[in-house]
């Protein structure tokens, strides 16, 4: 026996520097986790000052090695495409079928295969069970009228090096009822590639040419000719529909070259969305390009490092991404900007190779640009038609070319589609070089400026920094609340005789289990609550801001309905253990849910869990029950009560959007309306944030409430 | 009287639950196309999947061996009593409800056999703790009915439902295994051989139960050590007043009859267990006579459990592994990862050897985490069992951490698993990182139950021993 006992010691004598570092981290729980959060945020601050500058990491892909082949020859046939499209769009009646026809006309005496496909507007439906499944084509399709439908028109070239196995997409969505001139350039540039594209020997992926139908949105179409190419319906429902609304434009297809039946080309290896902005107002030519897709998901680095450095160094184009306006002319931006500038030159005196500083205004644009970054991830809406191929793995970015091009300017207008016909057509060409999809740069980063960015490794470390005080002040309440059985210590240290109670006392270690249940009790509350707006929008007739009190009202009478019917065993429970403990057990595990769900949705959506946390972890650390700060009377627990209901108040989701609202847009005509619809919009979206509010915001935020009107 | 009324409240209260469990699992079933939780590797594995037995059987059906294709590698027995499940549809009703609904009542069986067990368990420890006269304490400590704990713990657990939902035959598994612990605790020696012998046979791991089994059916329930009540015994002679021998000789024989270890049950046992052996090697020869025999069906079937050939995903360890070894180190390292069980079994049945049921639920848990193709079907089953020592467990440290390692681990998988291959934005390494935390939080949890099983011994005895110098006093 004795040798048995000194076997079972002797582990526990190895795990000592580890306990004690525990020890050590949960009795300075206060101290570390202020530390935790407060360097959560510098470092969330400091974060455009760390971007580093893009590279390509693929050697393969060699941007602007070869000359742009594209000369005026395309670029006069593409202008004759452009002024028979806008001739087209004069003439009130041809319109619609026309234009496609006309297109599908100009592809195939190119030589190229073309094919239409037909769609079906689909109304964003909301499936629940849907976000981690893979794309299926098990859509549910409704009330299809056959007088509605949509017309892509897909042209395929043949790569006379390729082996079909690969492919390189283009799109150009424009509006077949009413064709603008933006959306004619935009098809002219595309066409002057494939143009191109059709004689150049060094081809060896196919080129497809999706010349999308946005009558119902510029997303619809391109996500309905991608589910047909990758999920064919082979039997049931679609077909039928496709048959009932057939004898349109059959025989429209007599051309050479022209086929019915969908046309397929291998594997995408990049895709490219073609836009032209008609904004006038502009002084020189540049490039936006759009790059974020459903649930922040972002296409591979090095395809906007290619297109970054055709546009800036071969075609002189300035380049622009999405940036959070707003912030430019903030105050203390700019002053803690010149803070940093000063302390890099600062340490630069020290030492010359310390390097960090960067000029005040450049930090002021990269915070407005990764504010921007940030909330567009955050958001889980594509910001464009490019997101629908990353629900397939597709690599895809939307290109936005704007210019000062007016329709009499011949000259301007040519020199403009040489200039984006030659971008695409390098673009194209470097893509073209690949031998493996895109996997060497990153996936996971957030830009700070086109050509920086901030990699996973890096943002992460703000993200760490503030969610790292969660577990350690969980572990703090947990250990505390155990400790402080008075009982349970005093008969250890009386009379071990009595140790009958010892044993007694069972699941001592096991009294969270109460705590945990009504966590989990509040966490279904939460999922039940996302659920009700799928029932409130079948009531018709009704206006956002009347939705969203039924919503707000229907979720309060679950909640009270909830607490009615599990009300009686809480009270037995609470009722026979002692309050306090009671209190810091629930928040140790209200953190602890918080930190799990916070950390998940980190991995699904980073900007939406940074932000989440931001505003969580403030509010979760706080929390403490009311009734003993105003008990105490000091001045501390009164900063404590104030802190706690500014945190509460800010960290109610509908709250904290429209404060941000107001501070950001102007607080005049702000409605609670405002909130729906926008909750409506990433519902209809199904982006994981809306998932996130109402399965860990929510209820974490109704537990730290309950925390704070505790009864002690 | 209110004793009665509350066992009867608490009776009740039970079966309500139960009832609870059912129409969720049924609810499921129904949605369980949309869930698709039959296509999740953490599920069902190259082992359990219905979609696999489903296209043995098929094969079978058009006269093919049901191995061929290297699609179905369960027994075939199971083939014979699902396989024609399998192709029944019902018109409107989901895939293969017929099988769910198998699954729901496999569950159920298994949730019963835990309770009874529990019970017989519980039943066991008062007594041991009425012969150490530590009747106070568990009078006074409301002791909690853990048969109860334990089949309500093992029916609401997500692994289970999910496991039974989620069309992978694992439920059938447990339930196997299940019923060989409850006939070695009840000393039924032909049903804990037909247990023993269809969970070996269908999933071969729990072959390691047999010391456990055999412990279970010499010296009977889980008891404290048997130095303790050496003890009590010696003292008790040293007490009474006459030295006659026989007055002795009597106090030595009565009550230490039950701690022997009584071979009978276990020749029994031995017995059964070849007989059912035989039985079922006869039938899965008859049934796979025409398709190369026996020897094929243990190559496609144990040979491949064994030699790791199916490297696709999923929550145990050893894909990866072997995704990265080399072939000529292959054969060493299966060696190597298969003996990782069988050190174990020796110095844990030493160390275990008075608590026996304790002994195989470590076991369970052991192999659960270093078999080839693991499940949450397997997580499920070792976790229901850990129920049955909630009593003993009580001040088990952790526990906490343990949860909310679970919850989140079973969280962060499919995560993983979705970023790794449908968005493409991550790579292998994510996915096995949660892997490699879950087996981390499988070697807590043996650890701690070990020391808190063990600690508890510590404490009956410190306990026992006060009495002891209490009552010489």
């Amino acid at each position: 026996m004795g040798e048995s006992e000194g076997e079972s010691e002797a582990p526990k004598v190895k795990l000592r520097p580890i306990v004690r570092l525990g020890m050590f981290l949960i009795s300075h729980s206060h101290l570390l986790s202020v530390v935790c959060c407060t360097a959560g945020v510098l470092t969330l601050l400091l974060l455009p000052l760390l971007a580093k500058n893009t590279y390509i990491s693929e050697n393969a892909l060699m941007p602007g090695s070869a000359n742009p082949m594209l000369s005026s020859q395309e670029v006069s046939e593409a202008n004759g495409l452009v002024k028979d499209l806008t001739n087209l769009d004069l003439k009130p009646m041809a319109s619609g079928i026309e234009s496609q026809r006309l297109i599908a006309q100009y592809m195939s005496n190119l030589g190229a295969e073309v094919s239409f496909q037909k769609f079906y507007p689909q109304s964003n439906q909301f499936h629940p069970l849907h976000f981690f499944s893979s794309p299926d084509s098990a859509t549910i399709q409704e009330n299809i009228s056959c007088s509605s439908y949509g017309l892509n028109t897909v042209g395929i070239i043949r790569a006379p090096r390729g082996d079909g196995k690969e492919a390189i997409v283009l799109v150009t969505p424009y509006n077949s009822e009413k064709i603008g001139l933006g959306e004619a350039l935009s098809l002219g540039i595309a066409y002057s590639v494939f143009s191109l594209l059709t004689r150049v020997t060094w081809l060896a992926k196919d080129i497809i040419w999706v010349v999308a139908d946005s009558k119902y949105g510029e997303y619809a179409a391109v996500d309905a000719w991608l589910r047909d190419y990758y999920i064919p319906v082979f039997s049931g429902l679609g077909t039928q529909n496709a048959e009932m609304c057939h004898g349109l434009e059959e025989n429209a297809i007599t051309e050479r070259n022209m086929h019915d039946g969908f046309k397929r080309a291998g594997t995408m290896a990049a895709a490219l969305v073609i836009k032209v902005a008609d904004r006038s107002e502009q002084f020189e030519d540049s490039l936006s390009i759009y790059a974020e897709a459903s649930n922040g998901q972002m296409p591979n680095l090095d395809l906007i490092n290619i297109v970054n450095y055709l546009a800036v160094h071969r075609q002189g184009l300035r380049i622009k991404v999405e940036k959070m306006w707003s912030l430019l002319n903030c105050k203390w931006l700019m002053i803690l900007g010149e803070i940093l500038e000063s302390l890099g030159h600062l340490a630069k005196s020290f030492n010359p190779q310390w390097k960090f500083g960067i000029p005040a205004a450049d930090y002021v644009e990269g915070t407005a640009t990764l504010a921007s970054s940030l909330y567009y991830q955050a958001l889980g809406i594509p910001t464009g038609p490019h997101g629908a191929f990353r629900d397939y793995q597709v690599d895809a970015i939307t290109l936005e070319i704007s210019s000062r091009v007016s329709s009499n300017n011949k000259g301007r207008q040519n020199d403009f589609l040489l200039r984006g016909g030659r971008l695409i057509e390098g673009v194209i060409r470097s893509v073209n070089n690949l031998l493996e999809k895109f996997h060497q740069s990153f996936f996971l980063y957030l830009l700070t400026s086109p050509s920086k960015f901030l990699s996973v490794g890096v943002y992460m470390i703000a993200f760490a920094l503030l969610v790292a005080s969660l577990p350690m002040v969980a572990a703090s309440l947990y250990a505390h609340a155990n400790n402080l059985d008075p009982s349970f210590e005093k008969n250890k240290s009386n009379h071990p005789a009595s140790a009958a109670d010892e044993l007694g006392i069972t699941l001592r270690s096991w009294k969270w289990l109460y705590a945990a249940k009504k966590v989990l009790v509040v966490h279904l509350w939460g999922a039940g609550v996302l659920l009700l707006p799928y029932f409130i929008c079948q009531i018709p007739n009704c206006t956002s801001t009347t939705s969203f009190v039924v919503w707000v009202l229907l979720s309060i009478f679950s909640l009270l309905i909830l607490f009615w019917i599990l009300g009686s065993p809480f009270s037995y429970v609470t009722a026979s253990q002692p309050q306090q403990r009671e209190w810091a057990l629930l928040k140790s595990v209200t953190i602890s849910a918080a930190f799990i769900g916070l950390c998940l949705m980190s991995v699904i959506n980073f900007a939406t869990a940074e932000i989440g946390a931001l505003l969580m972890v403030p509010m979760c650390l706080m929390a403490h029950p009311l009734k003993l700060d105003v008990k105490s009377r000091k001045l501390r627990n009164f900063s404590r009560v104030a802190c706690n209901l500014a945190l509460g108040f800010i960290g109610f989701p509908p709250t904290a959007f429209l404060v941000f609202k107001g501070v950001f847009e102007g607080f005049d005509g702000i409605s609670v309306g405002d909130f729906w619809n926008w909750l409506e919009s990433i519902w209809a979206w199904s982006s994981a944030t809306y998932l996130y509010m109402g399965m860990i915001h929510l209820p974490c935020w109704i537990l730290c409430i309950h925390v704070i009107l505790h009864p002690c | 009287m209110e004793a009665k009324e509350q066992s009867k409240k608490k009776e009740s209260w039970y079966w309500n639950w139960l009832i609870g469990s059912v129409a969720l699992r049924v609810i499921l079933i129904y949605f369980s196309n949309n869930l698709n939780l039959a296509s999740r590797p953490e599920i069902s594995t190259p082992l359990t999947s219905l979609r696999r037995l489903a296209e043995g059987y098929w094969l079978k059906q058009s006269s093919m061996s049901p191995y061929a294709g290297s699609m179905y590698h369960g027994s075939p027995l199971l083939l014979s009593l699902l396989g024609p499940l399998t192709a029944k549809r019902i018109e409107g009703q989901p895939d293969h409800i017929l099988c769910s609904l198998v699954f729901v009542i496999a569950d159920v069986a298994s949730a019963m056999f835990i309770r009874v067990t529990g019970q017989n368990l519980q039943i066991a420890y008062s007594q041991s703790l009425k012969f150490l006269d530590l009747v106070k304490l568990s009078e006074k400590s409301d002791i909690l009915p853990s048969g109860d704990t334990a089949a309500l713990v093992y029916l609401w657990n997500p692994f289970t439902i999910v496991a039974c939902v989620g069309l992978s035959t694992s439920p059938v598994e447990n339930l196997a295994i299940i019923l060989s612990l409850y006939g070695a605790c009840r000393r039924i020696a032909p049903l804990a051989a037909f247990g023993w012998v269809m969970a070996t046979h269908l999933s071969l791991y729990p072959v390691i139960l047999i010391i456990p089994m055999i412990l279970l059916l010499g010296y009977g329930p889980d008891t404290p050590p048997r130095k303790l009540f050496l003890q009590r015994k010696y003292v008790e002679v040293g007490d009474t007043p006459s030295n006659d021998r026989c007055q002795q000789e009597e106090a030595v024989n009565q009550p230490e009859l039950p701690y022997v270890f009584s071979w009978r049950p276990v020749i029994h046992f031995l017995f059964w267990t070849s007989l059912w052996l035989v039985y079922v090697l006869v039938l899965c020869g008859v049934s796979v006579k025409q398709y190369g025999g026996l020897w094929e069906l243990f190559k496609r079937t144990y040979g491949f459990m064994l030699t790791v050939q199916d490297l696709s995903p999923n929550m145990g360890v050893l894909w990866y592994f072997f995704a990265e070894v080399f072939d000529f180190f292959r054969n060493f390292f299966l060696i190597v990862f298969h003996g990782n069980i069988l050190f174990m079994i020796l110095p844990l049945a030493i160390r275990l050897k008075h608590r026996p049921f304790f002994l195989a639920f470590v076991y369970i848990v052991i192999s659960s985490m270093l078999k080839s193709y693991p499940s949450v079907g397997d997580s499920a089953l070792y976790l229901g069992l850990l129920g049955l020592f909630v009593n003993e467990l009580a001040d088990m440290k952790f526990s906490f951490f343990l949860f909310c390692g679970y919850i989140g681990v079973s969280l962060l998988s499919p995560v993983m698993h979705n970023l790794w291959i449908w968005r493409g934005t991550g790579n292998a390494n994510f996915y096995f990182a949660t892997a490699m935390a879950y087996a981390c939080l499988q070697i807590i949890l043996v650890v701690e139950s070990v020391s808190a099983m063990l600690n508890h011994d510590r404490k009956l005895r410190k306990l026992s021993a006060t009495k002891v110098l209490d009552g010489k006093s």
